[in-house]
């Protein structure tokens, strides 16, 4: 019996002490609810602490700004659509947006009248504006150059992302710092002054930004984050992106002085852009522009030639279906689709194509023949608009309906007209005609002459409306050209009441209406007029 | 706080050491015994003392023989009459027969997530990630089961089914290795076990080891899945819909392109795909358990096989279950514990347009709807077949208990262990998208391991006054993660693999290509991998204070901490109180009618721990570059970027732990020699400081800002009623069980003490209403003219005209809009509840089971969409999908008014009350009758060693009655709306024996 007491005791001793043992064990764990990083996100505390995060949150703001110009397919919906070329085949939300019911009751059109997208832009732009500085004492790898070079592009980011709102919206609530976690609610701010803000902010970017970045540019010599300029051009912004920013601004305001003064800079300058392993800006020939030539194809890859733009390269798994235009206007043969969401009908292109020698798209009168740089199928009921179809990995026809093609604001072709459009707003006709017959050389047209007696302002005007067709340009020229023409015809009839184009803009009818769900969440934003 | 707890616990464990044991069983045998003598409306506070803590547990089996007991008590599931019903999932069993519980089937595919809802919502009902939130704890043999983590859907464009296999892991269990089910509602129990159950739980205890000569069980059964019965229809029904439209508003409009052609025999041939789509499908199952050994070491095992079967597109689900389960008392005073169960699910998915364009987020031209003609049909099918599709899901979990009994101490200590693993292969030949093929990959697990212990002291003060004292302490680490790689456009058919470059060197350098895909220009890879942990650790202390038979009194503290919380508020202590009247023995002690009556009450707080590691964080930057259409873009030039999380909404500081304050309050009685039982119970539950997203100006970058401070409050009362209608020996004896709940749901407060807010921009809530609310636009007809519409009315700022919907405006301002809408239905039901049957007559018994949940509306987006159809197609989205299974007309379709389908107001909007109708349902859910052979002469003489030789034959889902104008008032998402794309519930029959040696 004793022996057994024995025994017992002993394995009741060791199991309590093992007992014990994993009492004890989960206590002392107790520290491992404290420690649990997570692996899903960064904190107030990981943030902004190395040059990897300045560069990450700097990327992020180029990436929201690209998201909240083609979600949806913003960029076109709102540029191509509204009295523009193109017909739609049988979405009703597009239908509603060529005829100008911008209110009606549709998704896509809540979404994209829902501005928020931009304001994240310009809160992560406050944002690396106010936080990125934290950096330079705690990471001697990231200087103050570095720095400020990088708060000039967030200023241009933000600027833009203003400037391309205030011609959606009007007036828009103007902040100019993050009020992090602190959730004002500002009325409009008058889109004048609005502007006056972004070109300020550009200005002053523009002094710092370099003109390539990576390369040998002595504003900011060196790799750039590690990187020469041929992996940075076309992905950031330079100089050149701030100065056609601000000439476009300026065109907006009807300060052609300042755009001539803006878009000359661009001009003049563009080549300092070149070399240090870059393709360099050049005006594209049309198999360049529409078959997605590489080195130059501003649509394709990411290219020097995109002036201001986002590109959406597939070879960084970033081709998407939805943020292109192709996922509007491309079918069969290039896509399998059997027809295209919208297209340009054929008395609209034999009406905007008449040159017979446009390479863009002409008939040859004698062969019958017709050009396919933009057009597809043109004899059919629904000619394919195919100047821009990149699709998976720069192909011109696939069957994987992911796009790759860039958001393109501007192009070397397109910062010319403008500068040509600026010179005969303020009446330098020979400036305006070399920049017209510049930006046309490489599309086989007669070039303009100003014995012809055709009004050089719509020779312009035409011109934009032919080249830069499918790039989002279309509705804001027409309000350019009608401010200019301050024509005294009907330009839109509103429930049956005519309105000249006077009459509509000063009722807000160029401004699209605010999504009802920016107003539930603000009540100090009202509606645009027009559209109450 | 925890280095006091801890020098407490040391301090005891020490003084262990010094008692010498000289333990008797008898007296706790008796207490728990005497635990037993009434019905208890929650069996959980009785079954918690016996099975959750094996504390009280003192030779082995006692448990397994105290929970026996429990088939009686009447809130638990009737397990002897469910084993026969072929029933594949917990949810399935427990549908209606467990007292304020809903459980929702939305989808008949075997396999699929089922949702469990106790006693009202604790939070919102929007989207899928809501519902993960809202489910209870499920505990197996004492094991908090770990489910899927919603994370994933963070990576989803559309949330109809979670990545990966999505399969419903509550089908782990076979229910002939079931001893009891149980839900647990009581505030004090609920506290007992902790954050984990914050919504409640449910309390599996399998069958388990017991000493005994032998025990074997011999289980299977045999039948068929039905097939519907469908009213199909082909393109000539299609156009005859349609042209009402087009005659009235749009007589030169041309019809969508497929339905042009009257000759086409694709679209206007034979309507047959029935043929092809539903199936009389077999299923079956058998199993084996043996259980035996001494009275000092004891074991069982038990292992099965399922094949279950869906009637529709081939859907099926097999599954594997092994159990295994020991017993050993080494000493007298040591017993040794443990269970492990695992099973393997092999899932056969539906082949639905909407599941694969969801999951391959990849939307090909839809102008050519799949045809009804078989012929057509069967050549998809045949391009189907060389699809892959393999779901498997594994889990794997147990228990290893050791309890020892020193003097009157009794210590603990428990591991536990979960680990489920899932693995999806998903192969789409290029036939089927359009020229390109796709194939993903998915592999994810979720694990959870605990440590328990606890220390429980009984004090005797004298012989009418007893205390228990119990303390206790527990880790629980939680790991989710998964890996997902989504591909296009392969090389060729035939390559349904993404290889991938293994060698992490090459030529004694690191290989670049290190995991990446080879011959890279093949494929186009996303991929994404997410690994979230958790960990909670908790220690708590209750004592037990009772008055002879009369009284008992217990109060809990606890303190628990949750990693997942912010560092400034994760350690919370809740309290939990309980008393128990034995009104009888005060009052009625000679009261020969009424055998037991009892009053309880209690009242306790668990704290609710976030699911998302985000909110520990605070302000946080996340990777969110993209839109709704493309949620995952990965950053910006090739480099992974990282921005303020806008989309998903701000996280700031001061958000704390939610919790939950319970109150219930029992009477229950047992009368007339026990052959009526009856119990009511109240409650109100208070789940508070729930973090909700509020809207925001939208000018700061975000829509939402996450706030703490969302109350909702849920009340209700339950009723059970079992009886002995007729006893009689060898006569008729018929035993009936009636469980009732209602529940109210009400948001009692918001953050910022809001009143109302507009959730997500689609839903809105309103302190005082239910949260499960629709918000929607009252319609009331047409405007058949345009002089019916008043002057200058418009919708949304767009001119009302003949054809649009006659929309009520509220606020009279001639203008309808969002102000125009009104808070109407609810998601969930106000009614729950069962009606169970067993009439027996000799050997004969006949069991049949009825469910029933009323007061639940739905909004019936499939005719929505079937009249809106223009919008519809137009959009060549994933609501532009038409499935075969919508060639089909139903009987009780409704008519609704024949609007301008072109209008700019879309007048077949969802967000009107015209789509919404009532969802209640009664149903006949299974139909039982059985023979039991044991007792005749010809088993007799085999020797009488056959204890139960029971046939039976079962019908499942036998009727439903319901006002419902779908197909079925179940097969509603959680959201509340039909969109008719899930497969139908199945009529079962199936034969089966059940043989007890």
């Amino acid at each position: 019996m004793k022996y057994s007491n024995y025994k017992i005791s002993i394995y009741r001793s060791v199991t309590l002490v093992l007992i014990l043992t994993m009492v004890g064990m989960g206590n002392f764990s107790c520290k491992k609810i404290d420690d649990v990083q997570s692996t899903r996100l960064a904190t107030e505390e990981s943030n902004w602490k190395t040059l990897e995060d300045a560069r990450a949150n700097l990327l992020s703001v180029y990436g929201l700004m690209r998201s909240a110009t083609v979600s949806d397919n913003t960029h076109w919906l709102m540029g191509d659509l509204r009295q523009g070329d193109f017909q739609i085949t049988n979405r009703a939300d597009l239908k509603s947006i060529v005829t100008g019911q911008l209110n009606a009751q549709y998704p896509v059109i809540n979404r994209i009248t829902n501005w928020r997208r931009f304001y994240a832009v310009i809160n992560a732009a406050s944002l690396f504006i106010e936080r990125s500085k934290q950096i330079i004492p705690l990471d001697s790898r990231y200087t103050t150059i570095n720095n400020n070079v990088d708060i000039a592009q967030v200023r241009i980011l933000r600027a833009f992302a203003y400037f391309y709102m205030v011609r959606i919206w009007g007036d828009v609530p103007l902040l100019t710092s993050s009020h992090d976690g602190d959730f004002v609610q500002l009325p409009r701010t008058a889109k004048e002054k609005v502007l006056q803000f972004a070109t300020t902010e550009l200005l002053a970017a523009a002094q710092v930004v370099p003109f390539k970045y990576g390369g040998d540019d002595p504003i900011l010599p060196g790799l750039y984050y590690g990187a020469g300029w041929a992996s940075w051009n076309g992905n950031i912004f330079t100089r050149l992106s701030a100065y056609i920013i601000l000439a476009h601004i300026a065109a907006w305001q009807g300060n052609y002085l300042d755009a001539a003064t803006y878009s000359k800079f661009v001009l003049d300058n563009y080549t300092k852009s070149n070399g240090s392993g870059s393709n360099g800006i050049v005006y594209l020939d049309m198999d360049a522009l529409t078959e997605n030539v590489n080195y130059y194809s501003p649509f394709a890859f990411k290219r020097a030639t995109v002036l201001v733009g986002f590109p959406f390269e597939a070879g960084n798994g970033l081709s998407t279906a939805n943020g292109h235009i192709e996922q509007l206007t491309l079918a069969s043969p290039f896509i399998p689709k059997t027809q295209p969401e919208m297209f340009v009908p054929k008395d609209s292109i034999l009406k905007i194509f008449t040159d017979p020698g446009d390479l863009r798209f002409s008939i040859n009168p004698l062969t019958g023949l017709y050009r396919t740089n933009y057009f597809y199928n043109f004899p059919s009921e629904q000619p394919i608009f195919n100047k821009i179809k990149v699709i998976y990995t720069a192909q011109t026809s696939g069957n994987l309906t992911l796009f790759s093609s860039t958001m393109l604001f501007s192009r070397i072709e397109e910062i010319t007209l403008l500068r040509a459009e600026a010179c005969a707003v303020l009446g330098q006709r020979d400036e305006a005609i070399s920049a017209l017959n510049k930006a046309a050389n490489l599309r086989g047209t007669v070039t303009y002459d100003p014995a012809s007696g055709k009004d050089l302002v719509d020779a312009i005007f035409e011109e934009r409306r032919r080249e830069l067709m499918g790039e989002g340009w279309r509705w804001y020229d027409i309000v350019r050209y009608n401010r200019l023409k301050n024509a005294t015809g009907t330009f839109i009839r509103k429930n049956g009441v005519p309105l000249t184009f006077t009459q509509f803009e000063r009722a807000g009818g160029i401004y699209w209406p605010v999504s009802q769900d920016v107003i539930n969440a603000n009540p100090s934003v009202t509606q645009n007029p027009y559209w109450q | 706080m925890v280095k006091i707890y801890t020098s407490i616990c040391f301090a005891l464990f020490l003084s262990v050491f010094g008692f010498q044991s000289s333990y008797a069983n008898e007296a706790l045998i008796k207490r728990i015994n005497s635990n037993y003598f009434a019905f208890q409306q929650d069996t959980s506070k009785s079954k918690k003392d016996l099975s959750a803590n094996a504390v009280k547990t003192d030779t082995i089996g006692q448990m397994i023989r105290a929970l026996q007991k429990f088939k009686t008590v009447r809130d638990t599931v009737n397990i002897r009459s469910s084993a026969p019903v072929p029933n594949l999932s917990l949810q399935q069993i427990i549908k209606g027969n467990l007292a304020g519980v809903y459980v929702q089937e939305p989808n008949g595919e075997p396999g699929t997530e089922q949702s469990i809802i106790i006693q009202g919502t604790s939070g919102l009902l929007f989207n899928k990630k809501d519902i993960y939130a809202l489910q209870p704890a499920i505990y197996l043999n004492g094991v908090p089961l770990v489910a899927d983590n919603p994370f994933a859907f963070d990576v989803q464009k559309y949330d109809y089914n979670r990545i990966g296999p999505a399969t419903n892991l509550l089908s782990q269990v076979d229910i002939n290795n079931i001893q009891s089910i149980t839900v647990i509602k009581d505030p004090f129990e609920l506290a007992k076990l902790g954050p984990n159950a914050a919504n409640g739980a449910i309390y599996i205890t399998t069958k388990n080891a017991k000493a005994g000569l032998r025990d074997i069980s011999l289980n299977s059964y045999f039948g068929y899945v039905t097939a519907p019965q469908v009213n199909t229809v082909n393109g000539v029904y299609e156009n005859n819909f349609r042209s009402q439209f087009y005659k009235k508003y749009n007589p030169t409009g041309s019809p969508a392109s497929y339905l042009r052609d009257s000759t086409n025999v694709a679209y206007f041939g034979p309507s047959n795909w029935t043929d092809l789509y539903y199936q009389n499908t077999p299923t079956f199952s058998a199993d084996l358990g043996i259980t035996g050994g001494t009275d000092r070491a004891n074991f069982r095992f038990f292992g099965s096989g399922t094949k279950n079967a869906g009637n529709a597109d081939d859907t099926g689900l097999d599954r594997y279950n092994l159990f295994f389960g020991i017993n050993m008392a080494p000493f007298k005073w040591l017993t040794v514990s443990s269970t492990v169960n695992t099973a393997r699910l092999d899932r056969t998915r539906n082949k639905s347009l909407r599941d694969r364009f969801a999951e391959t987020r990849y939307i090909p031209d839809l102008s050519s709807p799949l045809s009804p003609n078989a012929e057509s049909y069967a050549t998809y099918l045949t391009q189907n077949d060389r699809n892959v599709d393999n779901n498997r899901s594994t889990v794997l979990n147990g228990n290893l208990t050791l309890s020892a009994k020193v003097n009157k101490f009794v210590i603990s200590t428990t591991g536990l262990f979960n680990y489920n693993e899932g693995i999806r292969d998903y192969f789409i030949p290029s036939t089927l998208l359009a020229g390109i093929s796709y194939i993903s990959n998915y592999f994810g697990y979720s694990q959870r391991v605990s440590i328990n212990n606890n220390i429980s002291y009984k004090y005797d003060i004298n012989k009418n006054h007893v205390i228990d004292f119990e303390l206790g302490q527990s880790l629980q680490g939680d790991t989710y993660k998964y890996n997902y790689a989504r591909a296009y456009n392969g090389p060729n058919d035939y390559v349904k693999l993404t290889f991938v470059d293994g060698n992490p060197t090459k030529d004694g350098a690191d290989n670049p290509d290190y995991l990446n895909v080879l011959a890279n220009g093949n494929f186009y890879v996303f991929r994404y991998i997410d690994k979230e942990r958790n960990n909670l650790m908790s220690f708590y202390g209750s004592a037990k204070y009772a008055y002879k038979n009369l009284f008992t009194l217990s109060a809990l503290l606890r303190r628990d901490g949750a990693s997942n919380g912010q560092p400034d508020s994760r350690w919370v202590t809740t309290p939990a109180f309980n008393a128990n009247w034995n009104l009888k023995q005060q009052f009625l002690k000679d009261n020969k009618a009424i055998d037991a009556l009892h009053l309880s009450a209690g009242w306790g707080r668990t704290l609710r721990i976030f699911q998302d590691d985000r909110f520990a964080a605070g302000p946080q930057y996340r990777s969110e570059n993209g839109w709704e259409e493309e949620p995952t873009i990965p950053g910006y030039g090739g480099l992974l970027g990282i921005n303020r999380p806008y989309n998903s909404g701000f996280i700031g500081y001061n958000i704390s732990l939610p919790y939950a304050d319970r109150t219930s309050v029992t009477l229950d009685a047992s009368f007339l020699n026990s052959r009526v039982n009856a119990a009511v119970t109240v409650y109100n539950r208070d789940d508070k400081n729930s973090v909700i997203g509020l809207p925001v100006a939208v000018e700061t970058g975000y829509s939402t800002q996450y706030k703490s401070g969302m109350d909702i409050n849920n009340k209700g009362i339950e009723l059970l009623v079992n009886g002995a209608v007729l006893q009689q020996r060898d006569g008729l004896n018929w035993n009936t069980g009636l469980n009732l709940s209602y529940n109210k749901n009400k948001l009692s407060a918001l953050p910022d003490g809001l009143n109302e807010l507009i959730y997500q921009n689609d839903n809105k809530l309103q302190v005082g209403k239910s949260v499960g609310s629709y918000w929607l636009y009252t319609n009331q007809g047409i405007y058949n003219s345009d002089a019916e519409v008043p002057a200058g009315r418009t919708f949304n700022g767009i001119p009302l005209k003949a054809g649009d919907p006659k929309w009520v405006d509220y606020n009279n301002d001639n203008r309808i809009d969002s102000k125009d809408k009104v808070l109407t239905g609810d998601r969930l039901p106000k009614f729950v509840g069962g009606w169970n049957n067993t009439i027996a007559y000799k050997n004969f018994d006949l069991n049949f089971n009825f469910i029933f949940a009323a007061g639940q509306k739905a909004i019936n987006q499939y005719e929505a969409t079937r009249y809106g159809f223009v919008n519809r197609e137009a959009g060549n989205d994933i609501n532009s999908v038409k499935e075969v299974s919508s060639w089909q007309s139903f009987d009780n379709e409704k008519n609704y008014p024949i609007y301008n389908p072109w209008s700019p107001v879309d007048a077949y909007r969802t967000d009107q009350d015209l789509f919404l109708e009532s969802a209640s349902y009664v149903k006949l859910r299974s139909v039982t009758l059985g023979y039991d052979f044991s007792k005749t002469g010809l088993f007799k003489k085999a020797g009488g060693k056959i204890r139960r030789a029971y046939l039976y034959a079962t019908a499942l889902n036998v009727f439903t009655l319901t006002d419902f104008s779908g197909v079925d008032p179940e097969l509603i998402n959680y959201n509340g709306i039909y969109d008719g794309a899930n497969i139908t519930i199945p009529r079962t029959f199936v034969l089966g024996f059940k043989l007890d040696l």
